[in-house]
């Protein structure tokens, strides 16, 4: 594949997941932060918030499990995710974490382990989205393209 | 690792260097601090210290940060950014911290910085809820910003540094005369309302009315301006000045009446015409108030929360029963004088036999130190032609007086209580059921609008000094004000020279967490720290103390006013950018939550007619907070704030709270 279409379909990538709210406009903002000096930018900070996620994810999990549910902990954990998904933009983690924080402060374990799974199901997908759209780059560059800027109108 | 810490140098420039050199050591990099500061470039160079323990989101403000040319150091521990700080204090200009932090909860390491180094913090969250975001104005925060930031967002954040060295001068210079900020404040209609909060706080008031202009476009910082700097002395309005000052104006007549001529007629000493003219607007524009909203009164004085609401706590009040000051516009003068003897505890008579009308005013005001006048208040008698008025009361005074603190003298008991009543406007009857309550003022008015009420209640009105929020939350928080309250009292000291021997004053009896008692030392110190961009010579330990203290104060008690102010550009903020409501990007609803908690915000807040607008009376029964927010934000905003402060005080009333702090506001206080 030519670096011209891979570039396209990079585009296209990028677009659907905007437009399927998977991202929203920070991340934008964050490939706006890209230039030559931070080459590499984006793929470092989603890959800290990945790191983070996993360890947020466990304690979050764990927490669940106790005995006696310690919500105030659960929604600090919670609201933590929330801050650095919406730092980096991952819109559906954002508003699944939104969703789970009242089921804190309403003490509901059901709905919060529930929530809990919708938090790690959207988290994982965003994921691979994420990693997918990387490696996409990956080939990009590795074909001597460079990645397009992207112009979304919101 | 223990805390990431890193100091990244602007990739663009290295001229672009710290303001001030950095002397420090150990374990962070150093940028090249050596390198001295081309001032034509600020605000490149601006040495930001972030703290967050989420590193994905302190990466993202590194590199936004660089991107707008500043130095930024980062940490993702409080603790250890607070040993930084103390270690290198030349070397920061401004902190950017984030509210949950694992080690330290960000408003303590707030509290903590603004006590030793005096730095502006600007507070972060995820959460945007306003009640978080009063804590962050109550701790003293420049500004709250509501993750994710932008960079838009960041790249105006040099403005607080600015303020805060100015506003420090500035305090040098002008201690013990009137700052005239009303212009400022008159200029934004729709602010109006929300920057009556607090005349104390008109520096900030006019930050906060850029700001709340230019939210929209999302690029100013969010909502809070400077609090910490915005208090400067001033000349405190009590009841015999305010008097003499009626009766010039009346001799004069108030179309003739100019700054010039009331000066000459007063023959005050040590009074500026500046003083003069500022007040003068404010009395005018309460006169206009009185007529405009005297139309509106019918309708929502009765929405109001009815007598109940009068106990609302704002100062002491709450201890009182007031149904009947409340529900008849009138009490008799005996009555009130009674109440307020008994709200102060003292026997009513022994007002200052002097004046009259002032002294019962301003008696009541007064609260402890002076018993209520019981004379019958014929308040406004100067100005009122018609003596319709006489069966004015103030049972505000009483209020705010009693809650003001020991042995802090009139002047603060002037603020309280003056903040009190002069939302009030209305006709005389007005003046007479000036309660704090705004509920009860609300059925004043009903009775009689005449303007003539203002005179009475201009007195009432000198509380600007500082963070006069006093009225509301200093008193009646048991806990709270007790200690705060005397922090609260300092500052309207500060309407002379002796802001800095009240200072010491209130560090030796206040021992509440203020840190007023830290003031005194602290500021010395912070004299030296004020940044890299303030020229500490000029900077006096007074006016460091005046502004430590205020900024601590303020906080602390979380007065109404004070943080009202802080607040509403705040609040303002998030709504416009949630479009609408709360609502953050994400489409979350503002917690009605904490909303609910308050008290305030929905249901059956009432609202005072004076924000309240036709629809906004409309909206009291609606329970959609975020629609009352956002329609009347300036309103909402300001009462949240009060409404906030009650409900930490779990007083009943939050609404009448709400009401009256801002009420009380609103007249002059704009």
């Amino acid at each position: 594949m030519e670096v011209g279409q891979m570039q396209r379909q990079w585009v296209d990538y990028t677009k659907s997941l905007f437009l399927e709210g998977f991202l929203d406009g920070q991340f934008l903002q964050l490939q706006q932060l890209q230039d030559e000096s931070n080459p590499d930018f984006v793929v470092e900070v989603v890959s800290l918030f990945f790191e983070d996620s996993e360890k947020l994810l466990n304690d979050l999990t764990r927490a669940l499990e106790q005995p006696t549910v310690d919500f105030k902990r659960v929604d600090a954990h919670v609201h933590q995710f929330k801050g650095s998904s919406s730092s980096i933009g991952a819109q559906r983690v954002k508003n699944a974490c939104i969703a789970f924080r009242n089921f804190c402060e309403e003490k509901n374990t059901e709905g919060c382990v529930r929530c809990v799974q919708q938090v790690k199901h959207e988290y994982y997908l965003v994921k691979s989205k994420l990693e997918t759209l990387f490696a996409m780059e990956q080939q990009i560059m590795a074909a001597g393209g460079s990645i397009p800027m992207l112009e979304l109108n919101f | 690792m223990a805390a990431l810490q890193r100091v990244a140098q602007s990739s663009v420039s290295t001229t672009a260097s710290s303001y001030g050199s950095c002397k420090g050591g150990g374990g962070v990099l150093s940028p090249s601090a050596a390198e001295m500061a081309v001032p034509d470039r600020f605000p490149a160079g601006l040495r930001v210290l972030v703290v967050d323990d989420d590193t994905t989101c302190l990466r993202i403000l590194e590199l936004m940060l660089l991107r707008c040319l500043y130095q930024v150091t980062i940490c993702s521990e409080a603790t250890v950014a607070l040993n930084l700080l103390r270690e290198r204090k030349d070397c920061f200009d401004v902190v950017l911290s984030d509210v949950h932090m694992p080690d330290m909860d960000g408003f303590k390491l707030l509290e903590h910085i603004g006590l030793e180094m005096d730095l502006p913090v600007i507070m972060m969250s995820a959460d945007g809820r306003t009640s978080v975001v009063m804590r962050g104005i109550r701790h003293g925060a420049c500004d709250f910003l509501i993750k994710p930031v932008r960079e838009a967002e960041l790249k105006n954040i040099w403005q607080h540094v600015v303020r805060k060295k100015w506003n420090g001068s500035k305090e040098l210079e002008h201690s013990g005369s009137l700052e005239d900020n009303d212009p400022h404040k008159r200029g934004n209609n729709d602010i109006e309302y929300t920057s009556s909060v607090n005349e104390g706080t008109e520096v900030s008031l006019k930050g906060q009315k850029k700001r709340i202009n230019a939210k929209e476009d999302d690029d100013g910082d969010t909502e809070n301006d400077d609090m910490s700097t915005s208090k400067k002395p001033r000349v405190v309005w009590s009841v015999e000045l305010h008097q003499q000052f009626v009766t010039a104006v009346n001799q004069l007549g108030l179309d003739k009446a100019v700054p010039k001529r009331i000066l000459e007629m007063m023959n005050v000493p040590g009074l500026t015409r500046e003083n003069v003219a500022s007040h003068l607007q404010k009395f005018r524009l309460y006169l206009k108030r009185l007529n405009g909203v005297a139309q509106q009164q019918s309708g929502i004085a009765n929405a109001f929360c009815g007598p109940a609401d009068s106990n609302g706590k704002l100062g002491s009040l709450s201890r009182f029963d007031f149904p009947a000051l409340a529900a008849s516009g009138q009490i008799p003068p005996q009555t009130l004088a009674a109440l307020q003897a008994e709200l102060l505890g003292q026997p009513a008579g022994n007002l200052m036999p002097a004046t009259d009308q002032p002294a019962l005013l301003h008696a009541s005001l007064q609260g402890a130190k002076r018993p209520p006048v019981e004379h019958g208040v014929p308040f406004v008698q100067p100005f009122i032609k018609s003596q319709s008025n006489v069966s004015k009361q103030f049972p505000q005074p009483v209020i705010s007086a009693e809650d003001v603190s020991p042995g802090f003298g009139q002047w603060r008991s002037n603020n309280r209580s003056t903040v009190a009543p002069s939302n009030y406007h209305g006709g005389s009857s007005a003046l007479n059921s000036n309660l704090l309550m705004g509920v009860v003022q609300q059925e004043q008015r009903q009775h009689d609008r005449t303007q003539q009420q203002s005179a009475l209640i201009e007195p009432c009105r000198s509380f600007n000094v500082q963070p006069s929020c006093l009225v509301v939350p200093s008193q009646s928080s048991t806990g709270f004000q007790a200690g705060n309250s005397p922090a609260s009292f300092n500052q309207s000291i500060s309407f002379n020279k002796s802001t800095v021997i009240d200072y010491s004053l209130l560090s030796d009896q206040s021992n509440n967490s203020l840190n007023i008692g830290h003031i005194p030392t602290g500021n010395l110190k912070i004299t030296g720290t004020l940044g890299g961009y303030s020229a500490p010579g000029s900077i006096s330990p007074t006016s460091c103390i005046v502004n430590a203290d205020n900024n601590s104060t303020s906080y602390q008690n979380s007065t109404a006013t004070f943080s009202d102010s802080r607040e509403l550009p705040g609040v303002l903020h998030n709504t416009s950018n949630s479009q609408g409501f709360y609502v953050d990007k994400s489409g979350e609803m503002l917690d009605q939550g904490p909303l609910r908690n308050l008290g305030f915000v929905g249901k059956e807040t009432c609202i005072p007619s004076r924000f309240a607008v036709d629809d906004f009376e409309s909206q009291m029964s609606n329970l959609n907070p975020g629609r009352i927010q956002v329609e009347n934000s300036g309103a909402l905003v300001k009462q949240e704030p009060i409404v906030d402060y009650v409900d930490n005080e779990k007083l009943g009333i939050p609404i009448l709270q709400q009401y009256s702090s801002s009420d009380f506001m609103s007249p002059f206080t704009d």
